[in-house]
């Protein structure tokens, strides 16, 4: 609507947005206090001066590092993945001509809505089998494609290239691969970027399969680490200000992430929303 | 030959009256490029996804009906259809299918309320736009443990800051892990968290997309802000409420990572009376308990694809009812 | 069978090698089992325990020595359920597991079950033999003999009470004069209703489930028959079920023991009583540091018992069989047991180690200087060995009972949560 907004709708913005913040504050506030204090009624509701011990603890306690590298490692691999194969697939679904070309859409619209991460988990003793299990190429494998990567490309590509283009290169004697990468590559550009982004988060993010696949391994992601802090700090007892600085320091990576490239994830979100 | 194949392929245009010309080589290699080409794109997704997506899908379909001896390496004998008569009676699994529809609702409904309401008010000539679209997605970047864990601690029992506050103001403290809906609604809150900013980005989007002489015409005719809201924008916007109707169907029949890290009870099962035991939860556990552990786990996800396929159905069937009605 | 495994091997290989030219160069931790090798001055061997085992000081004295045969890497899970679910399920994996692992003396009698014990490498050494207390050592054979663990310590309970809280209650304080309080189940909970109705903040014991962990302790076959077969029908375990069920309201802060509730207990004065293994004493003082007050007695309700008491076991995916065996024998001998003790309070199996301790008469500080060894000792001797009968699925009851105990602390009545307990412990067959 065409309107310039009242005081109602900026103060109701920002109760809104205050609301979104007061979690990861809350996180902090407990991050930053003793263990004692932690759990000492009334709460504490400031922060308190114990961050970088608490978060000592938390390396003292977790290879924070190993997962922080783990977790790139197995997020990049993904996101590279996906791109490539869903870049190529998009293309083809979106401006060649061929045999099944429906079908195939079909399919994989189809597939989207099958969770097929879930059929993994009975395969936990074949993972096994195969000396797969507690390795980061079984964390990495079931997000090398998505079904929703090719759908999302084959959307941007539908309209970013005029057929018209596709038609001109091939009159000049482009071959397919070199229509591709000259006129296909550069225009998808944005959306590769895109998709990276959210495929980056999207395994960055995921707990249910690397749990149950790493479970008693060395190997860990940043996820699975904040779950060995909630179970098992030493000494048995239950330590929340250890978990919230560790939840912190887990999220950090992706804060940095987020204002880096709020942008262009905003951008996405709408962009793909219109098509979709 | 080439007569024929250039008759064929219709989409190089040449009317077949005409006199064929001969092709160069490398026009006849373009012509073999041209055709298989598509299918050396497509192939190598398709070869990829049918190894780790769809694969394991038939593989446990085919191992949801053998025994698996304890500790044992590999399958044992066929057993029919036993796999699933025991996941379909089992209370536990009937509990965690009501407790994981009690949560999607909960947290599907207030969701799309909450995101459509923030979305109209983003769809103003606010000052800072980009600033606020930012703002409102920043949970998004909150990975779902690390949001479980900040909640499971505003959550707690005895020590959480919600029910201190609640002390604080004379009412009893309520039991969010062991009441029922208590614990749904706090499983619930984290989901909406996360996603309503996104939502409302994609909702946002769909407003944008409204043309603005709709709404001019509907002033002029003196119709209220929340008249336009209600007649001009929601309907416009239905079809981005089905995507994102389904697509949280999909997610949130699977949620896994808040209630196991909102857990307090030692086994795991989601709380000492299964009160938040999700679907997803229950193929966890199978998975990792001692009496045929993956066949009923296989079995158990085969019925949850067949649930979650038979929902998404529904709600698209609805949503296109609703759609058509308001289109009349 | 054969040849279908080797198709699926091939597909998933297939994607595998794919993924694997991605990811080679990170090194992937390598994966396989059963191959041997020795072990040099810096190559690691790793072990996990859970709760408080007492090792950190022995493990790093041990890293630190330039003579030592091999480097030890210790992993510590906090509580024994999660990392139990951990074990059985690497287990059943085959892969994944540390060179040594702690096993919680519960759920041994699972694991010396046949099949599950092919998992463990035989520790027998005859030479070990008369080390640790017989029903200790005894709890980790086979039918056939097989070894598969080395009992760490013991569980004899004793009474841990708050004496300050007592004397506020104007409950007798001392700790001779408190023993007729803690003579009897129901003289135990008589004077629980007294201090319950003095000091209203104030619960009597730490959890519902510590105190039914206790008194099925007592019993002598609470889950399975001798002959292993599931029996929870019966009139021992219905007394524990009852009992406890029925003070849950009034006694019993009605939170899940090792949790953030239970553990802010031990700071705000939430309970004034609770069954002490000689491993609870670490707990106590880790939870709460600053709180005065605590004692121990010499007595407890209904005769005595065991509660824990844990054993070192080596899975055969341990890579380094040989070393490991070596390692934990070591871990078990009198002077480690005896540093355990001086460092957690675990209560030595190892017979040189109990004598030595009952002749230095050990006092502990925190408690009052109560003399925790003599303490121990005693009660070690009012155990009845074999009680419980712990048959091959009494961890995995013992877990559900529980759990249904915390049903009823939160509200269910007792008839709902039994019959839930009795459908679920169906279901594990």
């Amino acid at each position: 609507m065409n309107r310039r907004p009242g005081f109602l709708v900026y103060g109701l913005l920002s109760a809104f947005v205050l609301g979104s913040a007061f979690p990861l504050y809350w996180s902090f506030v407990i991050g930053s206090v003793t263990k004692e204090r932690a759990i000492h009624s009334p709460p504490p509701l400031y922060p308190g001066g114990h961050f970088l011990e608490n978060a000592r603890r938390v390396f003292d306690q977790i290879d924070f590092w190993s997962a922080l590298a783990n977790s790139i490692i197995i997020s990049s691999v993904s996101a590279a993945s996906v791109v490539f194969f869903s870049t190529l697939a998009g293309y083809a679904f979106a401006k060649l001509k061929f045999k099944g070309r429906n079908a195939g859409m079909a399919f994989v619209i189809a597939t989207m809505a099958v969770p097929t991460q879930l059929a993994l988990m009975p395969l936990l003793k074949e993972f096994s089998n195969l000396g797969l299990a507690g390795t980061r190429t079984a964390v990495v494998l079931p997000w090398l494609v998505t079904a929703f990567g090719v759908f999302f490309m084959r959307q941007y590509l539908v309209d970013a290239i005029p057929d018209e283009l596709i038609e001109a290169a091939r009159v000049d004697g482009c071959s397919q691969i070199r229509t591709f990468w000259t006129v296909a590559v550069p225009a998808a550009r944005p959306a590769m970027a895109i998709l990276a982004l959210f495929t980056f988060m999207h395994t960055w993010t995921d707990f249910m399969w690397p749990l149950l696949i790493l479970q008693g391994s060395d190997v860990q992601t940043l996820q699975t680490a904040l779950d060995q802090l909630k179970i098992a700090p030493a000494g048995g007892i239950s330590d929340i200000a250890l978990l919230q600085a560790g939840t912190l320091l887990a999220t950090i990576p992706l804060l940095v992430l987020f204002i880096a490239t709020g942008r262009q994830l905003v951008a996405g979100i709408m962009q793909g929303a219109v098509k979709g | 030959m080439t007569t024929v194949q250039a008759a064929r392929s219709g989409d190089a245009g040449a009317p077949a009256s005409q006199a064929p010309p001969r092709l160069t080589r490398r026009q006849r290699l373009s012509h073999w490029d041209y055709r298989f080409a598509p299918y050396l794109y497509v192939l190598p997704f398709f070869a990829v996804f049918v190894l780790v997506g769809i694969y394991p899908m038939v593989y446990s379909g085919y191992l949801s009906f053998f025994s698996w001896p304890r500790f044992g390496p590999h399958h044992g004998d066929s057993v029919g259809f036993a796999n699933y008569a025991h996941v379909l009676q089992d209370p536990v699994f009937r509990k965690a299918f009501w407790n994981t529809i009690a949560i999607f609702l909960l947290s599907s409904v207030p969701q799309v309320a909450t995101a459509t309401i923030v979305a109209a008010m983003l769809d103003t000539q606010l000052r800072g736009r980009t600033w606020w679209r930012m703002s409102v997605l920043l949970p998004f970047v909150v990975a779902p443990a690390a949001t479980a864990l900040i909640f499971g601690s505003l959550f707690a029992d005895k020590t959480g800051l919600i029910n201190e506050l609640i002390h604080a103001v004379g009412l009893p403290k309520i039991g969010w892990h062991s009441d029922r809906f208590a614990s749904w609604t706090a499983i619930a809150s984290m989901v909406n968290y996360r996603w309503t900013g996104y939502n409302t980005l994609i909702i946002l989007a769909a407003m944008q997309a409204v043309s603005r002489e709709y709404y001019e015409a509907a002033a002029i005719d003196g119709a209220s802000r929340v008249q336009q809201f209600f007649h001009i924008t929601l309907p416009s916007i239905s079809p981005t409420m089905l995507f994102v109707i389904i697509t949280s169907t999909i997610g949130g029949l699977q949620i896994f990572t808040e209630p196991r890290l909102f857990d307090t009870n030692l086994q795991f099962q989601g709380g000492a009376d299964y009160q938040y035991q999700t679907l997803t939860m229950y193929v966890f556990n199978t998975s990792n308990s001692s009496t045929d552990p993956y066949p009923r786990a296989a079995a158990a996800t085969w019925i949850i694809v067949l649930i979650i396929i038979t929902i998404a159905l529904i709600n698209f069937g609805l949503t296109r009812l609703v759609q058509r009605r308001s289109e009349r | 069978m054969r040849k279908s495994n080797i198709r699926r091997g091939a597909a998933l290989g297939a994607a595998v090698a794919l993924v694997a030219g991605m990811t080679a160069a990170c090194g992937d931790s390598e994966s396989g089992g059963g191959s041997e090798s020795k072990l040099g001055k810096d190559d690691v061997l790793t072990i996990t325990t859970f709760s408080d085992f007492g090792y950190d000081l022995l493990i790093d004295q041990w890293n630190a020595d330039p003579d030592r045969p091999f480097t030890v890497k210790h992993t510590k899970v906090a509580d024994w359920d999660p990392w139990k679910k951990t074990l059985t399920q690497e287990l059943q994996a085959g892969h994944g597991l540390t060179d040594i692992v702690a096993v919680e003396g519960d759920a041994m009698p699972q694991f010396v079950s046949e099949g599950a014990s092919d998992q463990f490498v035989d520790l027998s050494d005859s030479s070990l033999d008369d080390r640790w207390v017989d029903y200790a050592y005894q709890a980790a054979q086979t039918a056939d003999g097989k070894q598969i663990g080395y009992p760490t310590d013991v569980g004899p309970e004793a009474f841990c009470y708050r004496a300050d809280l007592f004397k506020k209650a104007g409950l007798p304080s001392d700790r001779e004069e408190v023993k007729p309080i803690f003579a009897t189940w129901d003289s135990y909970f008589e004077a629980g209703k007294k201090l319950v109705a003095a000091l209203p903040d104030t619960k009597w014991y730490d959890a519902s489930g510590s105190i039914a962990q206790a008194m099925l302790n007592q019993t002598e076959f609470p889950f399975q028959t001798a002959e292993n077969e599931v029996n929870i029908d019966n009139p021992e375990i219905q007394n524990v079920w009852d009992t406890v069920t029925q003070y849950s309201s009034t006694l019993s802060p009605q939170v899940v023991q090792w949790g953030e509730d239970w553990t802010a207990n031990f700071r705000n004065d939430g309970f004034a009583t609770m069954p002490c293994p000689g491993w609870m004493f670490s707990n106590i003082k880790s939870s709460a540091p600053n709180v005065k007050g605590w004692d121990i007695v010499d007595a407890f309700p209904g005769g005595g018992g065991n509660w824990g008491g844990s054993f070192l076991a080596v899975p055969t995916q341990s890579e380094h069989p040989e070393e490991a065996k070596q390692f934990a024998a070591w871990l078990t001998d009198k002077d480690q047991e005896l540093a355990v003790f001086e460092a957690a309070g675990n209560y030595p199996a190892n017979v040189a180690a109990e004598e030595a301790l009952a002749a230095e008469n050990a006092t502990d500080p925190y408690f009052n200087d109560a003399p925790t060894a003599a303490i121990l000792a005693s009660r070690a001797a009012a155990v009845e060995p074999g009680h419980p009968y712990k048959g091959d699925k009494y961890s995995d009851i013992l877990g559900l009972f529980q759990t249904a105990i915390q049903r009823v602390d939160e509200g269910s009545s007792p008839e709902d949560s039994w019959k839930t307990f009795v459908q679920a412990v169906e279901s594990l067959s």
